[in-house]
């Protein structure tokens, strides 16, 4: 493993970080290092200096004459006429002409001031922002309503009912979090005196504060751009409480929130004219450079996997919103969409949440955080359990609800033993989380694929009145849910962890900002709270905004900087053949790496399956490489599959060494080896970047695979 | 090893998340207009502020939900004031919360997690 893992088992010390206007908390000296949302600025002395100057043997011809290319300018300038802000009359103000974005011939470099990796509501919130300051590119590997946000169905969480507060929001979060969340504990003064920002900062606020106290506005900000949630009679929202949550507090739209933000943001990013949406753009690695000790972002490389060509985009900031890594695991909430062929008919399924945010990142030196919290689950109902197979992979898992459970529902294994009163005295109603470990637990004792969650001793009217959306599934594939158990297997949903964020989405890598999921704020701690995420999403993409135009108006676009680094290749000097060869190989290689996920990293973790996995992700790897390389394959070669199969090695090396480094059990990582809470590790573990010598094909940029 | 984790896992009780709750209060948030920003920091004030609120302890089981979906329940009414066909735009009134175009049927989140006609979409 090219990384080394900050947290218990690790030796290196460290001093307290000189944070920039924010504060650290209380950095302490453990044999591990503390994060308390401060920004790594300090921390750099620690990368190591890796050269990312690497010259093109190609280069690019920059066409300042092409007729295209002017009248691209006078659109700009309309543009700017039209949508010139006052706040923005300053003297750092640079007009958008002199940098906003070029074509060149073959159309393989563009310039932006922002690019947005990510369609969701992080990136598209964000978009809309900057987006008055300056060209955006939002790049997205699907359709642009591809995300998680789209099946977000619950709510967003926020604070807007008079009996409730912005401490009981927090300390809701704290709680579900395992006190891990960023932050002290709920502090005693009342937060809506202090004005936030950056002022606020100097306090010391906490990313679950911040996130806590601004998320009304942004709510209203939504609903100002035409989200349209439920209301009551009385013409006020109408907020409904979820599990974990103290108050009544969660905003929806009917039971798809997620689908009625992410609209309402399509139809404002489609409207505006300052943003280019670039769909079917996989991103393969971020454009770095290494000033003096800092890493700098410059742009993505990208993949349009439809015309199957390389598109470099060169900007000034770049906002990382692509998302979680649910696909390290066989069955997980996050979707599966199509991929068409000729004729719009679907010709494959394809992932989108493969994690590739974060393993660029990680590529990239960014600091990757708490990879160890996956959030699982405990009842999705598993295919292989139903008589009749389906005949291709659901689009994402059917989560089965706790109200199956909590209306009679018994847990059976396949010896129709009921196993839970072995785990908890609730039995079936013990928190889903005791759930999920014991269903687990059963699982991987047995070594079976799903346990039985049985409902037929109630009454068949209550059952298909209650839950007729589970039973006309079901018996969809042969299943009468009045007669016999359902087949569920727990279910992968969602990152905690992700790439290390400051209070305001900065990263260790300047000018590289992150939103949304892909991100670690510190606001889920160790286990995230309902429909937090949407919350958490809209917040810190709000925030990143003016760091990003202050980071905007002080960058220039140097337009030779697309020459720097080496440009990836399209395999077709491979032939059709040995493509499919590859394909296939690397499919199998993905179900082979999501079985070792799900059996040695699921839910109930252990030191010695935890060193299997770490083995035998680091053997198939190789064994994957080596057969890719085998064939003809070259290291700047880039294809959908390779790609997402590079970042998806990535992130379980990521989920795994940061489960291997924190030694107890807290929120949704649990391991028998440290079963209980240890106080003094309520700290987060971080990952720092390694020189990558020595490292693996997905542990290295694309572009800077010379070591040196 | 199983009465091991049985102990283990009722230590972790107090960390785990959410709790299922059978049957929950339901409270609603009264009818303070929240159109000013600045409106979520005088939460805290309150006691001059007196804004109604419901409570209703519900047995879920009793309620006969009204399902939108295809399957309809055997010789169940539902409740609510008016048919909605399904994604169209009418006017469903939910008639214990004063909910305006929501989810039909039993509470979604009754059960801690949301959840519409069994299956669950957010936890």
């Amino acid at each position: 493993m090219t990384t080394a893992v900050a947290a218990g088992s690790s030796k290196l010390h460290f001093r307290e970080t000189v944070c920039r206007g924010q504060s650290c908390g209380q950095a302490s000296w453990v044999s591990g290092v503390t994060f308390k949302g401060c920004p790594q600025k300090g921390l750099s002395g620690y990368l190591f200096g890796i050269s990312f100057l690497v010259l093109s043997e190609s280069s690019y011809e920059f066409d300042a004459t092409a007729t295209t290319m002017s009248s691209w300018v006078s659109k700009v300038l309309q543009i700017q006429r039209r949508n010139f802000p006052q706040s923005s009359i300053n003297d750092n103000w640079k007009p958008l002409r002199a940098v906003s974005a070029s074509y060149l011939k073959d159309g393989s470099v563009k310039y932006f001031d922002f690019a947005v990796i990510g369609s969701g509501v992080a990136g598209l919130r964000y978009a809309l922002e900057v987006a008055k300051h300056g060209s955006v590119a939002v790049i997205t590997k699907a359709e642009p309503h591809e995300s998680n946000t789209n099946y977000a169905q619950g709510g967003v969480s926020a604070v807007l009912c008079p009996l409730d507060s912005v401490e009981s929001h927090m300390r809701d979060t704290i709680i579900a979090g395992a006190y891990l969340c960023d932050e002290e504990t709920v502090r005693a003064w009342v937060p809506f005196r202090r004005k936030f920002g950056r002022k606020g900062e100097k306090y010391g606020v906490s990313g679950n504060q911040v996130v806590c106290t601004e998320g009304p506005d942004r709510i209203r900000e939504l609903i100002a751009m035409g989200a349209s949630f439920d209301h009551g009679e009385d013409g006020n929202l109408h907020l409904a409480r979820e599990g974990g949550h103290s108050h009544h507090r969660i905003v929806h739209a009917a039971d798809m929130t997620g689908r009625e933000i992410e609209r309402a943001l399509l139809e404002a990013v489609v409207n505006d004219p300052n943003i280019f949406m670039f769909e079917h753009h996989f991103a393969i690695d971020l454009l770095t450079s290494q000033d003096g000790s800092d890493a700098v972002c410059h742009g993505v490389d990208t993949l349009n996997t439809e015309t199957q060509e390389v598109v470099r985009f060169i900007a000034k900031v770049i906002l990382l919103a692509s998302g979680g890594a649910g696909h390290i695991y066989p069955t997980t909430t996050n979707p599966l969409t199509s991929l068409f062929g000729e004729l719009q008919t679907p010709v494959d399924e394809f992932a989108v949440a493969t994690g590739d945010g974060i393993a660029m990142a990680h590529r990239a030196q960014a600091v990757i955080s708490n990879m160890e919290f996956v959030q699982f689950h405990p009842t999705a109902l598993a295919d292989e359990g139903l008589p009749i197979t389906p005949a291709k992979t659901r689009e994402n898992a059917f989560l089965i609800t706790e109200a199956v459970r909590g209306d009679g529902g018994i847990l059976y294994n396949l010896s129709m033993e009921r196993f839970m009163p072995l785990y908890d005295e609730r039995a079936e109603l013990a928190p889903r989380d005791v759930v999920a470990r014991s269903i687990d637990d059963q699982l991987k004792k047995r070594n079976e694929k799903y346990v039985l969650l049985d409902i037929s001793h109630k009454p068949r009217e209550k059952i298909l009145s209650h839950f007729p959306n589970i039973a006309a599934e079901c018996l969809k594939y042969g299943l009468d849910i009045t007669r016999q158990p359902i087949p569920v297997v727990p279910a992968a949903h969602y990152m905690c962890g992700g790439v290390r964020a400051g209070l305001q989405g900065e990263t260790n890598v300047r000018g590289l900002y992150v939103a949304g999921e892909v991100a670690c704020t510190g606001l889920h701690g160790a286990n995230r709270l309902a429909s937090n995420s949407l919350l958490e999403a809209l917040v810190f993409a709000r925030r990143a905004v003016q760091p990003s135009i202050d980071h905007m108006s002080n960058s220039t676009l140097d337009l030779s900087a697309s020459n720097w680094w080496a440009e990836p290749v399209v395999p077709t000097s491979l032939g059709s053949n040995i493509m499919n060869d590859v394909l296939s190989g690397t499919r199998k290689v993905r179900k082979e790496l999501q079985s070792i996920m799900w059996k040695y990293v699921g839910i109930v973790r252990s030191t010695r399956r935890l060193k299997t996995a770490e083995q035998r992700i680091a053997e198939l790897e190789a064994k994957w490489e080596q057969y890719l390389f085998q064939q003809g394959w070259e290291p700047t070669m880039v294809g959908l599959e390779a790609c997402e199969m590079r970042n998806l090695f990535c992130c379980a090396k990521l989920v795994v060494s940061s489960a291997l480094a924190r030694h107890e059990s807290r929120g949704l990582h649990y391991t028998i080896d440290f079963p209980h809470l240890v106080e003094s590790k309520r700290l987060p573990t971080v990952i720092f970047p390694c020189s990558p010598v020595n490292g693996t094909w997905s542990s290295r940029q694309l572009h800077n695979q010379h070591i040196h | 090893m199983s009465s091991n984790l049985s102990r283990v896992f009722s230590s972790l009780i107090d960390l785990s998340a959410p709790r299922l709750g059978l049957a929950c209060a339901r409270s609603r948030c009264g009818s303070e207009s929240l159109t000013h920003s600045n409106t979520s920091r005088r939460l805290f004030c309150s006691s001059a502020q007196q804004p109604q609120h419901r409570e209703k302890q519900e047995e879920e089981e009793e309620v006969s939900p009204f399902s939108g979906n295809k399957q309809s329940p055997d010789g169940e009414n539902g409740e609510e004031v008016e048919e909605e066909d399904e994604g169209g735009g009418g006017v469903h009134v939910n008639e214990q919360t004063g909910e305006i175009g929501g989810p039909k049927g039993p509470e979604p989140t009754r059960y801690g997690d949301w959840e519409r006609n069994g299956r669950c979409s957010d936890f």
